[in-house]
């Protein structure tokens, strides 16, 4: 797939949502020790966010694919003890490092993943942001894809959307 | 067992947490650290006692793989430069190896393991840095067989 077809479509196409969710599940298995289940986001789900959403943008100069994960509070709990073996406080700076890292984690699977369908980018830097009833917010509304996992770390959901880079 | 003088770069205090906890489970060698941010931080504490590098690709101000490059530009053709990033792609890896001059490539998240199978060739019995590992033909192709296995 080229850039070129994807600046014109309306949607996110079905294989870059595959290559997405599959990178989300190895990522999580690698962090958690379990496979993540892929489930249905039911409409309580598809409003705001709460909890920490690591952010974090794989990029080219013609299109950008912004991930953003969320992470409840539980969730950010079991996910720091298995990826660091302690139970970091929530509203801490390194709870927040630690998920700006697992999105970076999660780009850089990304990025490798949809270059073999010819998106050639790069990752931005992470940005973590920690709050309750957080909505994502995008000029111009581009198409957006919001998928929910479970694991032995708990549930999380993941917001992908995708916009013509600036 | 002499001190080997690790400088760990990444903008992730977490992850140099994590470099720091695997290089001292491996048992390898005796470590002392020295971290730094970004490649910018890590030039300015870079000096001669500094024995083994292992650095993070996508950092604020300079990145990792222009770090590498200044190290070896800079006439540092053996000190051990071991790249531990997210990135994954074959394209980048390729980048890391021949404009970096980075030695080897550990992608995130990592287990003690891996980081010893990356690294235990540059050690030798003693726990101090081997020597004869300069030859970066002999390095590239061990490089190749990890990414190939």
């Amino acid at each position: 797939m080229i850039t070129e077809e994807l600046k014109k479509a309306d949607h996110i196409p079905a294989e870059i949502c595959d290559i997405v969710r599959d990178s989300v599940i190895n990522t999580f298995a690698s962090i958690c020790g379990d496979t993540p289940q892929y489930e249905d986001v039911s409409e309580e789900e598809k409003g705001p966010l709460n909890g920490i959403i690591g952010n974090i943008a794989v990029f080219n100069p013609d299109l950008t694919f912004t991930l953003m994960i969320a992470i409840p509070k539980e969730t950010a709990f079991k996910i720091s003890e298995a990826f660091i073996g302690m139970k970091l406080p929530f509203a801490s700076d390194d709870m927040g490092d630690l998920i700006g890292e697992i999105a970076n984690i999660l780009a850089g699977d990304v990025a490798a993943n949809i270059e073999k369908v010819g998106f050639r980018g790069q990752s931005s830097l992470p940005t973590a942001t920690r709050g309750s009833d957080l909505t994502l917010f995008m000029p111009n509304k581009p198409p957006t894809e919001k998928m929910k996992f479970s694991s032995s770390c708990g549930d999380f959901l993941l917001n992908m959307a995708m916009s013509q880079s600036r | 067992m002499s001190k080997i003088k690790a400088l760990v770069v990444d903008d992730s205090k977490i992850m140099r947490s994590q470099v720091k906890r695997a290089l001292d489970q491996l048992m390898i060698a005796e470590f002392e650290y020295e971290e730094a941010m970004d490649g910018e931080d890590a030039l300015s504490k870079f000096n001669d006692d500094i024995d083994i590098l292992f650095v993070d690709w996508n950092m604020p101000k300079m990145t990792g793989v222009e770090f590498a490059r200044a190290i070896r530009d800079k006439g540092y053709a053996d000190i051990p430069i071991i790249m531990v990033t997210a990135e994954k792609s074959m394209g980048k890896v390729d980048k890391a190896l021949n404009e970096g001059g980075a030695n080897e490539y550990i992608t995130k998240p990592f287990t003690a393991d891996k980081m010893a199978k990356a690294i235990s060739s540059y050690f030798d019995d003693n726990g101090n840095i081997a020597t004869g590992n300069g030859d970066e033909g002999e390095k590239k192709s061990f490089f190749s067989s990890i990414l190939n296995s």
